[in-house]
């Protein structure tokens, strides 16, 4: 019994392999050919900007707080227009793990793992990206997303004048 | 004591307790947005409704209006209650805006936790969402009156707490907002406890504006240095930079509140101009090599001119820890002139604090429970703000507020007024401790009289003067006056503000030694060759500049280790750069012997706001940070005397050398601080009487004072606090006024001793004649007119051409 279960462990594989010698092969030859990966992938991050091209991110912290270890760090800053903005950016990707969890804190769909995965390097340093880095003229996966549309706090548009909004109201009006 | 059962838990409290007091004393937080501590219940915001089981009033009640009442059952998990709650939180959402990324207060926002806490999620309201318009609040406060859930504390913080006027509430129906009539500057020097109070981020400090999240924030445990009161404070600093503080509680201090002074007067830790390297003759050197140049300065001197030719000044700044090993090193070198104040009239004032203060002592605690508040030449409001704040709270529980002083008195709060003139108020203190009244006019005597009855009748008197016009006499016979008005059933408190954090503790370890007059009589004499200044400026601080430049020019070697440039550490031979309070441990003993202790908050080192200059921090990848030289003053003296340079062992060993402070060991878990009860040394009695000297006819009697704006170094180099100074201006009496063709607002050259200063003029006539106001300001155009030091004689001319 023990030496036809032998034989037949033998061959077994070698009739595998030597069936899928004739079928189309699923690898490829890395890095002379190169694949697309799905457009969910979770590869470098981006900072999108928003249907009127500007920048996206307010500078919250949010994904900085929810990144497991730690590599956002960020400045936020305020411009004339009274627009929350980072004036710094700094994604480490020698640390990130890739795990997605900054763009899912992130309130405005600024921060997006793009499908971008060829960033090793040998230099740990050059992991290291910043604003100018990560900052892409596109909307990413959405097009459309535009927070201070909805903020509610005259950014960028007059007070009153968002989506939903009315007033400002007279506060020394005593009419009933 | 009405015991009521909350949740199945039995709970005792006092007669008109609320519920949700009561509930707290248990431990359970009953969501609430209106009711606060200090401010008391408004009953506006609906959010902290329980079910009342067992009482007069069944059924669903808000816990903050309806006092504890014996037999109650109350349960605040019923479901009802519950869905109620939700049902508010809702509420207050319908209109809020939907920017927490964009918003401050995001993190610790009171409306963020109890939405979630309420489980609400998903807006279901569709109606249009209504909008306000924002106001200019100032340079401190942004508001972003969207955000509004009508819970009216900041006006009940504001006007009702700490007596603001320039702020309230407008609109009807679902308009209701709050503001200023007129956009601008909120006037009131404790405005922005409503950034602490409004639960949300409605009133966020401008100063702090989109810096950091508060979950970033390195937060410890820390005391004011900007006065003698020591109001606890939590600092918070993110990218080795100080970026805004808070009020810490502690309620026999501060309560929840600290002053403008306090809140915004952080930018010394970051200011451009910190000492960051030992400097050697002008060199930059490194640690060792100073440290090696300051025991061969000091062997030097010892061995050329003798024991004791080394002197040593300690400072009402420096840490206590700092200040006791500066005494162990001067007693190491032999020397016998060691002072712990540069400015002699202080000095005598903190060591007759120290030693007559006792179980008369007073903390703003036990102010607010005062019926009968004196003020006599004291201004809290420019001395130990948070102390205006605290007499407004016994004026609002119904005590008599009076005050002998010349000046318009600017006390949050009403009181009685008799403007005395310096000389009258000697007069007053020593005639009121006798009850005999000579030389004044008949009003002034019955006023003066029935004020001593009055005083004798109170059942919580409380006496209050600071130094700046007093002087050390005056402070003597104020204490004699609290001595004489104290009989042995009912003592009379007192409370004299001092010169700076640390004042007290300079007071009880200068143990009777010789003070800064001395010593500069002992360096002009060329028996002292080498000075060694702990975090303290004689150049500056002492009245008499000249006479102090004079001296100290005499020196052979200055040793001087201090955080900021300085008049003393630009003429000195050794700097040693020290860290500011927030940087390192220490403690300070405030006005009334009350010793805190601070943490350290973050390390020093340059922020990353200017190593990067604004921009990307440099890719430098080091252990250590940049412009992180600065050691706390205690360590370096603790590596000097070779003894531990950490905190907690240091400390016992200070302990333990010097009982006083026996506290030491234990004090970082205080949670109000320890009171040293140790007595001090009064000063030697003194024959000058700080009598001003007889005047040429059409001067003026001018007194240096501080204002609110602060004096110290630590507010002087603070930006965010240039808004509330003004430019110099001298304050008089209208006839006084008139009589030089001056009017108010009207420029005005100013001629004394120390040489000619543009001045702008103000006049009220509630002044006595004859007498006039400079504000002092170091660094600054007024730098040389120290209060404390008396008054000097001036003359005032109007300048042609300006307005
Ligand atoms: S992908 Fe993960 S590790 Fe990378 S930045 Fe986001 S949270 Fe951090
Ligand atoms: S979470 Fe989004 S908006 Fe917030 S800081 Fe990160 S990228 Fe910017
Ligand atoms: S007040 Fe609170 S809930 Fe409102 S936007 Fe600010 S953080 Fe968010
Ligand atoms: S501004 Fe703040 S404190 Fe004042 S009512 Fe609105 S939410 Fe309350
Ligand atoms: S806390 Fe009771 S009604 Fe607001």
């Amino acid at each position: 019994m023990g030496l036809w279960r032998d034989i037949s462990g033998t061959w077994k594989p070698m009739w595998i392999t030597l069936r899928y010698l004739f079928r189309k092969p699923v690898t490829i030859e890395y890095p002379e050919q190169k694949r697309t990966p799905p457009p969910r992938y979770r590869a470098q991050l981006i900072l999108t900007r928003d249907p009127e091209g500007k920048e996206r991110c307010v500078a919250c912290y949010l994904c900085s707080a929810a990144c497991p270890v730690d590599c956002i760090s960020l400045q936020a800053a305020e411009d004339a227009d009274g627009r929350r903005y980072a004036a710094w950016f700094r994604v480490n990707f020698a640390r990130c793990i890739f795990c997605g969890l900054c763009t899912e804190a992130c309130p405005t769909l600024a921060i997006q793992t793009s499908i971008h995965y060829e960033i090793c390097k040998r230099d740990p340093l050059s992991l290291v990206f910043e604003k100018e880095d990560l900052l892409v003229d596109h909307g990413g996966k959405d097009k459309f997303y535009n927070f201070y549309q909805h903020a509610g706090i005259g950014v960028c548009k007059p007070r009153g004048g968002g989506d939903g909004e009315y007033g400002p109201v007279d506060v020394k009006d005593l009419l009933p | 004591m009405p015991t009521l059962t909350i949740d199945n838990q039995p709970v005792t409290v006092a007669e008109g307790t609320t519920i949700i007091q009561a509930a707290e004393r248990l431990g359970l937080v009953i969501p609430h947005f209106c009711y606060h501590e200090a401010l008391g219940a408004a009953g506006s915001c609906r959010l902290c409704a329980v079910r009342i089981e067992k009482g007069p009033l069944k059924g669903i009640q808000m816990a903050c209006m309806i006092p504890a009442q014996d037999g109650m059952v109350v349960t605040t998990l019923d479901p009802e209650a519950v869905e109620f709650r939700a049902h508010v939180a809702e509420w207050a959402m319908t209109d809020h805006p939907h920017d927490c990324p964009v918003c401050d207060e995001g993190g610790e926002c009171q409306l963020q936790e109890m939405t979630i806490a309420a489980g609400h999620g998903t807006r279901r309201f569709r109606g249009l969402k209504r909008t306000y318009p924002n106001q200019d609040l100032g340079p401190f406060i942004v508001q972003e009156m969207n955000r509004c859930i009508q819970c009216y504390r900041c006006v009940r913080t504001y006007r009702d707490y700490c007596g603001g006027t320039d702020y309230g509430t407008f609109g009807s129906r679902n308009r209701v907002a709050y503001g200023r009539v007129t956009a601008g500057r909120l006037a009131s020097p404790f405005s922005g406890n409503i950034i602490d109070l409004c639960p949300t981020g409605v009133l966020t400090d401008k100063t702090f504006r989109f810096k950091c999240r508060s979950w970033d924030l390195q937060e410890a445990p820390s005391v004011c240095p900007h006065c003698s009161l020591g109001c606890n404070t939590l600092p918070g600093a993110r990218y080795r930079e100080l970026l805004r503080v808070k009020a810490r509680v502690n309620r026999a201090v501060n309560g929840f509140f600290i002053c403008d002074r306090g809140r915004f007067g952080h930018g010394y830790q970051n200011h451009p101009q910190r000492l960051r390297e030992p400097h050697v003759d002008g060199e930059s050197v490194s640690w060792n090599d100073a440290l090696a140049a300051v025991h061969e300065r000091i062997s030097q001197t010892t061995e050329h001119h003798g024991h004791g030719t080394v002197a040593f000044l300690g400072s009402r700044r420096a840490t206590l820890e700092a200040n006791l090993l500066l005494g162990q090193w001067a007693a190491a070198t032999g020397c016998t002139r060691t002072v712990y104040e540069c400015h002699p009239e202080f000095d005598r004032i903190a060591r007759t604090v120290a030693a007559r203060l006792g179980d008369q002592r007073r903390s703003p605690g036990d102010i607010q429970r005062s019926d009968f508040i004196l003020l006599i030449g004291a201004e809290p409001l420019a001395e130990a703000p948070v102390l205006a704040l605290a007499i407004r709270q016994a004026k609002r529980n119904g005590a008599r507020i009076v005050i002998l002083d010349p000046r318009p008195p600017q006390l949050p709060c009403a009181f009685e007024h008799l403007p005395l003139t310096p000389e009258q108020l000697q007069l007053a203190l020593e005639q009121l401790a006798t009850k005999k009244f000579k030389g004044w006019t008949r009003d002034e005597s019955t006023t003066l009289r029935n004020l001593g009855k009055d005083l004798t009748a109170a059942q919580n008197p409380v006496i209050i003067g600071a130094g700046a016009l007093l002087g050390a006499a005056g402070i003597e016979r104020l204490f004699d006056l609290v001595d004489a008005s104290s009989p042995a059933a009912r003592p009379c408190g007192v409370l004299v503000p001092l010169a700076g954090p640390n004042s007290y503790a300079a007071g009880l370890l200068s143990n009777g030694g010789p003070d800064f007059d001395d010593l500069l009589d002992a360096i002009l004499n060329g028996m002292v060759k080498t000075l060694v200044c702990l975090e303290t400026d004689p150049f500056e601080d002492y009245p008499q500049h000249g006479r102090a430049q004079s001296a100290l020019a005499q020196l052979e070697s200055l040793i001087v280790l201090d955080a900021l440039p300085t008049q003393t550490t630009r003429h000195a031979d050794i700097v040693l750069p020290t860290t500011v309070p927030v940087e390192s441990d220490g403690c300070y003993i405030n006005h009334e012997g009350r010793l805190q202790a601070f943490a350290k908050v973050l390390d020093p080192g340059l922020s990353v706001a200017v190593t990067g200059g604004g921009d990307h921090p440099p890719r430098i990848f080091e252990q250590s940070a940049p412009g992180n030289l600065p050691r706390p003053a205690w360590a370096i003296l603790a590596e000097i005397l070779k003894l531990p340079t950490e905190t907690a062992a240091l400390r016992q060993q200070l302990a333990r050398t010097d009982n006083r402070f026996a506290a030491l060991t234990q004090i970082h878990r205080a949670a109000e601080g320890e009171i040293v009860t140790a007595i001090g040394i009064p000063p030697r009695p003194q024959d000058d009487d700080g009598a001003v000297e007889s005047s040429v006819p059409g001067s003026l009697q001018l007194w240096p004072i501080d204002t609110f704006g602060g004096a110290d170094i630590f507010s002087t180099y603070s930006v965010h606090l240039d808004p509330l100074r003004d430019e110099p201006y001298i304050l008089l009496a209208d006839e006084d006024a008139k009589q030089r063709g001056l009017t108010d607002g009207a420029g005005a050259v100013l001629t004394s001793e120390l040489g000619h200063l543009k001045v702008r003029v103000r006049c009220t006539a509630t002044i006595p004649a004859g007498i006039a106001f400079l504000p002092h300001l170091l660094r600054g155009a007024t730098a040389g007119f120290v209060p404390g030091g008396g008054a000097l004689s001036c003359t005032l001319k109007s300048v042609e051409g300006e307005a």
